[in-house]
């Protein structure tokens, strides 16, 4: 992915360096160089929603904070733009809160959907974990679970957005596939329990839910 | 004296037990288990010893308490079933794409020559273009590029993309344009060809592009041009995304595939007709032919090798040589199957036409007297084979409330319909159609493109609803039902089948509508229509008209909704037509079974 991202960039310069006359136009594009990093700026807690366009992505206390890549090395606003634009394709809205009560992602996602106005919610850790959930679930419960975070790749966290938009729409998707690698957890139980400590370690007990608003600078 | 008969089927092997006191059976109970293997074979006895142990246990009886066990002579049918698609539709040179993303992007009609995107700022100022997304670009770039292009006087009338980025592009542009998405092998698409994209408002179909004359505007095509691009225009409609490009030589056709010939040979004519004519050529063949001897494919063809596979099944389990079997109807009906474009950019699917056949083969007998000899040894009881299937049945049907001779009946299985007829003088007149169960489960699989032929049979058996909160569902009808507790979350928003054991969701993306619409078509193109066939066979006149009482026996007459569909169907010719319910309480089960313990007494 890394490498198309660069091959893509060194494309687009070398389209750039090649037109002549287009220069002053040339600002823009310098913008897609620079693919930044996802700001989130708190706005105070998040409300109970109304719009039945909107699917909640509740971040688990870590998320963009302290920790800023998955388990893999994806980085964390990758993924939400990801999930963002999965959501945006199948014309909904997504809006993020940040969960700091629990680090368990069943927590976070079951909070995203509770407050969300379609009754969808997408919870993340911030290793990668992922879980589709539903408000009248019992919060042990989802729609759909992405539990070995080491095998979620960016495509995947796009069709997880998707996905979840289309429930929200009552459509009826086929289940994103879930990978399965049995070396996965020998591989990165290790690192998994670390970045699962360190992420409750940000757990603030009692606190609300926080909306925040996102911008990629 | 007690006697127990026991009815041998294609899918249940069922038991009457009966007390006979002064000459009259007083019924005791019933029993009934899943045939093990094939009809007519030794697995059977494994079935026939669960059926009336079941039997025994609800009356508080032994084995050694029975003094004579009745089975049938089984009619020596089975019935056979088989898919030949006949139509496929080629693209050539990449000419269209005609598939339907869930979201494309932007609206409208937009025209221009197809170029990369990633050169689209070579082109010319006030150049008009369709720029070609593929997967490397992602929709910000693609936006930003596309928006620089606009500013800088090229005009960019529409996208191809092979992500599905549409929506996302559309959001970021600042002049929109339509956008088709998803188009998978996107490296086929020809560079530097004049091209047109139209993109309809959710709700609404492409206009333009499905009309010859909007694409003859769209490319200035004069009216020998026109002429050709009818099956273009003819396969874009219903779509709400289209892409036609205009190559030298590119076209769409409607090939038939070649899938052989049968020929039917009657008592004394012939008749012969190609599969790909469709199923009322062939249905409409074997009614000129009739009565039917023999039926045969063409050898080599894909028709052969079915009929072939039938006849062999048969003699297999008949210990009889392939060219003694023969095969003596065949009901063919025509129904439609997904299958994957050839030629297409975007793994288009079109249904194409394609003819389901099954077959019926009659044999001289069935091994039942070994069955009924190796039953014999076993329980040391005396075991007898009573009589012929159609007669047992009318006799148990007949045990119907409300019914009187002349009755006829119509026995609709899992491999087989077959029809029996009663006059007032008790003449019994029989009769074995192909056609059944099974058909209706393949004409559902192949409709809805499954493989899985276990969850065909659990739509055909089970009502729909689609599961619209996790505290309610819809039923087919439209009625709410709602639930304390969550639903299975495996099953939100999905349309379910209500099976006895829960509620089972259905994978894909097919609406209830349609699903039942399938479902309901596939039970009338078999059940209906062999119904009429059959009773057209049995009854004296040769005219339906002239029967006034039928009752529906056999697995398919439990059914949920096949006997009011055959009903609803007869009573248009003024004939009286309900599910049977033998001896007042075992519904149309058991007919046989019951009759060949009425038989004893007629026969004593």
């Amino acid at each position: 992915m890394a490498i198309n991202e660069q091959m893509l960039k060194s494309i687009i310069e070398d389209v750039l360096k090649e037109m002549t006359g287009a220069a002053p136009a040339a600002a823009p594009s310098q913008a897609a160089v620079a693919a930044g990093s996802v700001k989130l700026a708190p706005v105070g807690d998040a409300a109970q929603g109304t719009a039945a366009d909107e699917v909640v992505i509740g971040l688990a206390p870590a998320f963009a904070e302290s920790q800023h890549e998955t388990i893999i090395g994806l980085p964390h606003d990758k993924v939400l733009k990801e999930i963002i634009a999965g959501i945006e394709e199948e014309g909904l809205k997504a809006r993020v809160v940040k969960v700091y009560r629990s680090s368990d992602v069943a927590v976070c996602a079951h909070t995203a959907a509770k407050l969300s106005g379609s009754g969808i919610g997408i919870g993340i850790q911030s290793k990668g974990t992922t879980v589709i959930h539903q408000k009248d679930l019992p919060q042990l419960s989802n729609l759909e679970l992405f539990s070995q975070a080491p095998l979620i790749d960016l495509e995947t966290f796009r069709a997880i957005g998707k996905n979840a938009a289309k429930y929200a729409k009552g459509e009826s998707p086929a289940p994103v596939p879930v990978k399965n690698d049995q070396m996965a957890r020998p591989a990165y139980q290790a690192k998994a329990a670390l970045l699962h400590i360190k992420e409750t370690e940000h757990v603030v007990e009692g606190k609300k839910a926080v909306q925040q608003q996102v911008s990629f600078v | 004296m007690i006697i127990a008969g026991i009815d041998i089927g294609n899918a249940s092997t069922e038991t009457a037990l009966a007390r006979y006191v002064d000459g009259k059976p007083a019924f005791l109970s019933s029993g009934i288990v899943d045939t093990t293997g094939m009809k007519g074979t030794r697995q059977n006895i494994h079935g026939v010893f669960a059926s009336l142990k079941q039997a025994l246990e609800k009356a508080e009886l032994a084995v050694e308490d029975v003094d004579l066990i009745r089975i049938n002579e089984a009619a020596p049918v089975i019935g056979d079933v088989a898919m030949e698609t006949i139509t496929e539709t080629i693209i050539t040179e990449s000419t269209m794409i005609g598939h339907n993303p869930s979201t494309p992007g932007g609206l409208g009609i937009g025209v221009g020559v197809t170029v990369d995107i990633r050169e689209v700022n070579n082109c010319d100022k006030g150049a008009s273009v369709i720029v070609i997304i593929p997967r490397e670009v992602d929709f910000e770039a693609s936006s930003r590029i596309i928006n620089h292009a606009v500013s800088n006087g090229i005009f960019v009338n529409g996208a191809i993309v092979q992500r599905d980025d549409g929506v996302l592009i559309n959001n970021r542009l600042d002049k929109k344009i339509p956008i088709v998405d998803e188009v998978s092998l996107i490296d086929k698409v020809p560079i530097n060809m004049r091209a047109a994209i139209e993109v309809a408002a959710p709700g609404s179909v492409v206009e333009q592009l499905s009309n010859p004359y909007g694409i003859a505007t769209v490319f200035d095509l004069n009216s020998e041009e026109t002429k050709q691009v009818v099956p273009v225009s003819r396969a874009l409609i219903g779509n709400r995304s289209a892409v036609i490009i205009k190559t030298p030589a590119g076209d769409v056709k409607e090939r038939k595939i070649p899938a052989g010939q049968i020929i039917i040979q009657g008592t004394n004519k012939k008749a012969q007709v190609n599969v790909d004519d469709g199923a009322e050529k062939i249905m409409e063949a074997i009614r000129s032919v009739a009565p039917v001897e023999d039926i045969k494919g063409e050898a080599g063809t894909n028709a052969g090798g079915m009929l072939e596979k039938v006849r062999q099944v048969m003699s297999n389990l008949t210990d009889q040589l392939p060219s003694a079997i023969k095969i003596q109807d065949l009901l063919a009906v025509d129904t439609f199957v997904p299958q994957t474009v050839k030629g297409g950019m975007a793994n288009e699917f079109s249904m194409e036409n394609a003819v389901g056949i099954a077959a019926m083969v009659k044999a001289d007998k069935l091994q039942m007297s070994m069955i009924a000899h190796e039953l014999e040894a076993e329980l040391g009881v005396k075991v007898e084979v009573g009589g012929v299937e159609a007669d047992m049945a009318i006799r148990g049907a007949l045990t119907t409330p409300g019914s009187d001779r002349p009755l006829a009946i119509i026995d609709m299985g899992a491999g087989s319909t077959d029809a029996a007829i009663i006059n007032k003088a008790g003449e019994i007149k029989s009769i074995h159609l192909a056609g059944a169960g099974n058909m209706v489960t393949l004409l559902i699989a192949s409709e809805l493109g499954y493989e899985d032929m276990g969850l065909a049979e659990d739509i055909k058996k089970y009502p729909l609803a689609k599961v619209e909160s996790l505290f309610h569902i819809r039923h087919e009808d439209g009625t709410v039902q709602f639930f304390d507790k969550p639903l299975d979350p495996r099953t939100f928003a999905r349309v379910v089948i209500l099976t006895p054991n829960g509620m089972f969701p259905i994978p894909g993306n097919d609406s209830l509508e349609r699903i039942r619409t399938v479902r309901r078509d596939a039970k009338t193109k078999v059940f209906v229509v062999n119904a009429i066939r059959s009773l057209e066979r049995v009854s004296p006149t040769g005219n339906v008209r002239d029967i006034e009482f039928v009752t529906l026996v056999g697995g398919s007459a439990l059914d949920f909704e096949i006997p009011q569909l055959v009903t609803d169907t007869l009573s248009k010719y003024s004939i009286v037509a309900g599910r049977a319910n033998i001896r007042g309480v075992e519904g149309p089960r058991n007919a046989v079974a019951t009759g060949l313990v009425l038989a004893y007494e007629e026969g004593e």
